[in-house]
């Protein structure tokens, strides 16, 4: 896609209005444009530019849950052609607020963002007890884990999960947390293998570990 | 140089928070919730029982001052009153666990229903009995401080975070509806407040810097802010959480007296902007030495405040509930050694 479409996309994310996402998406199914370009090059790429602003402190949380919104919107007409030319995922990401905890606008935004970045996401939702997580690794071997906790009391619960991680599985998926509670001091004293300040900083993150993890 | 004399808590908290003569030393004060584990297990009261009994939620409140010595007693410790009161779902939680609202019920402006006799709803109630109780106990030399939630996180509770957020998007119109008729919520809780004994009244009204731009805050609320400080009868003091370093000047404009600020607002940039036309109360960080630090940390963090002038000194938000009793303490230990050099000269 050129620069301009992509700007097309980007327009249409930022629109409150979800008819233009759609119109838009429509008008690239009907040109017979591979549905996996649209995704990969027109609402990631888009979603990744409203991720840098957001970064940079130019849009903010209610911009990101916007385009968000407008994005699910896309993947959805998309979704009967995707099913049709399987769609190769970055690797595999497990998400969850850990147990005691129901906030989940911080996880909610890294969920989008991860996906954004192409990767394929398992979200298993708040309040997420310690036997879930092991289970979903057992069962869909992610190749990283993301803990989110808003609070104080439920941050705790991050180094109880982690431990029973690492002594549940010989070779663990890397596991990276993040909330507002939560700072690199924490992350490292629990023995995290990363700590993400943002969503954007968590998808710079996995990217990190999931090349270091391919070379090993 | 004639020794200043000492002062009672009271005068010393409502001094810093006119920004007025500035006593024997800083006063130390809660906009937010100080309890902790430790403070519930001296205290023999527990939550969720301090949240729902007056004499609990009372007694609980005064450790603030009897144990930890803080100049202020604040007996709300949780954010949901007015939300269970409109209607949500509350789970009042455990010792080790703060409450939250399990449902938003509103979706549209028709869905929300404010109850006539909402004052007198059992999540209300307690705390205006608690007051009472305060002033009858302490108000003679504490500052007794109210708390109410302010319409916009009302509306957090009442709609999700989620959905509100993106609605000051896509219906705006909406949004300033909600705003607009919750206010009277917070307007009349916090005259109630007033009227059984608080010597100060909390807004917390979390339009925090984290979540959206200073243009939403003064599109939607400045507006509803000014005309709540019009309209509620005592001193007020906004609680809003995150990084605002980007409008301190607009929390000016609303005319509140205090603004209840965090660590990640530089203190000395703040006072510099505020120009003492509002007066700074924070902002000792919870996260990395209330809660994760060593009273030594807490006192560096403190006297840096205090050396930077501000007002009142305070945790910087409810402190998690695994913070220690003796870094709470440090706070006021802090403060005890009175101005720095720089303040005294200037006094």
């Amino acid at each position: 896609m050129t620069p301009e479409e992509i700007g097309r996309f980007y327009k249409a994310l930022k629109n409150t209005d979800l008819m233009m996402v759609e119109t838009l998406i429509q008008e690239y199914i009907v040109k017979e444009i591979s549905p996996i370009v649209i995704l990969n090059e027109g609402l990631i790429g888009a979603m990744g530019m409203i991720g840098q602003e957001f970064k940079s402190g130019q849009v903010w949380v209610p911009e990101v849950l916007l385009a968000a919104r407008n994005m699910h919107r896309g993947i959805d007409l998309l979704e009967p052609k995707l099913l049709k030319n399987k769609v190769p995922s970055k690797g595999k990401f497990l998400i969850g607020t850990v147990k005691g905890d129901i906030h989940d606008i911080g996880k909610n935004l890294v969920t989008m963002m991860m996906a954004g970045a192409g990767y394929e996401v398992i979200d298993l939702g708040i309040d997420v007890p310690r036997e879930r997580f092991i289970e979903s690794i057992s069962k869909d071997h992610p190749h990283i884990v993301g803990l989110s906790a808003l609070l104080t009391t439920t941050m705790l619960e991050m180094r109880e999960l982690i431990r029973g991680i690492q002594q549940t599985f010989s070779n663990p998926p890397k596991i990276i947390v993040g909330g507002a509670p939560v700072t690199q001091k924490f992350a490292d004293e629990i023995k995290a293998d990363g700590y993400g300040e943002d969503a954007v900083r968590a998808v710079e993150l996995a990217n990190q570990l999931f090349s270091s993890g391919e070379n090993t | 140089m004639t020794e200043t004399p000492l002062s009672s808590p009271k005068r010393r908290f409502l001094s810093g928070l006119f920004g007025g003569r500035k006593g024997d030393r800083i006063s130390v004060a809660n906009p937010t919730s100080i309890v902790s584990v430790e403070l519930m297990v001296k205290m023999g009261i527990f939550f969720p029982d301090a949240h729902l009994d007056p004499h609990k939620m009372a007694e609980l409140a005064a450790a603030g001052h009897e144990i930890l010595g803080f100049d202020t007693i604040m007996p709300e410790f949780s954010v949901q009153q007015e939300a269970e009161a409109l209607g949500c779902l509350v789970d009042w939680g455990s010792p080790t666990m703060m409450p939250d609202a399990k449902t938003h019920p509103v979706k549209e402006v028709e869905d929300l229903t404010i109850p006539d006799n909402i004052l007198e709803k059992p999540s209300m109630a307690v705390l205006l009995r608690s007051l009472e109780i305060l002033k009858r106990t302490h108000g003679d030399h504490v500052a007794i401080v109210g708390k109410v939630m302010g319409p916009w996180t009302i509306s957090y509770h009442l709609c999700g975070v989620q959905d509100f957020l993106i609605w000051t998007l896509t219906e705006p119109e909406k949004v300033k509806e909600l705003l607009r008729r919750l206010k009277e919520v917070s307007i009349a809780f916090a005259n109630a407040q007033f009227r059984a004994g608080a010597d100060a009244v909390v807004i917390a009204d979390h339009a925090t810097g984290d979540l959206v731009s200073p243009k939403a805050y003064q599109d939607f609320l400045l507006p509803v802010h000014q005309e709540m400080n019009q309209r509620i009868g005592g001193p007020t003091i906004l609680h809003i959480c995150g990084n605002c370093s980007d409008r301190l000047r607009l929390f000016v404009e609303a005319g509140f007296e205090g603004y209840h600020f965090e660590w990640q607002v530089d203190a000395k940039m703040a006072v510099q902007v505020v120009n003492r036309e509002i007066s700074l109360i924070g902002n000792i960080s919870n996260k990395e030495v209330l809660f994760g630090g060593t009273p030594e940390d807490v006192y560096r963090q403190a006297r840096y405040s205090i050396e930077a002038g501000v007002d009142i000194l305070a945790p910087e938000c409810a402190v998690p509930l695994q913070t220690p009793i003796a870094n709470l303490k440090a706070i006021v230990e802090a403060a005890k050694e009175g101005y720095g050099s720089q303040i005294r000269a200037s006094r």
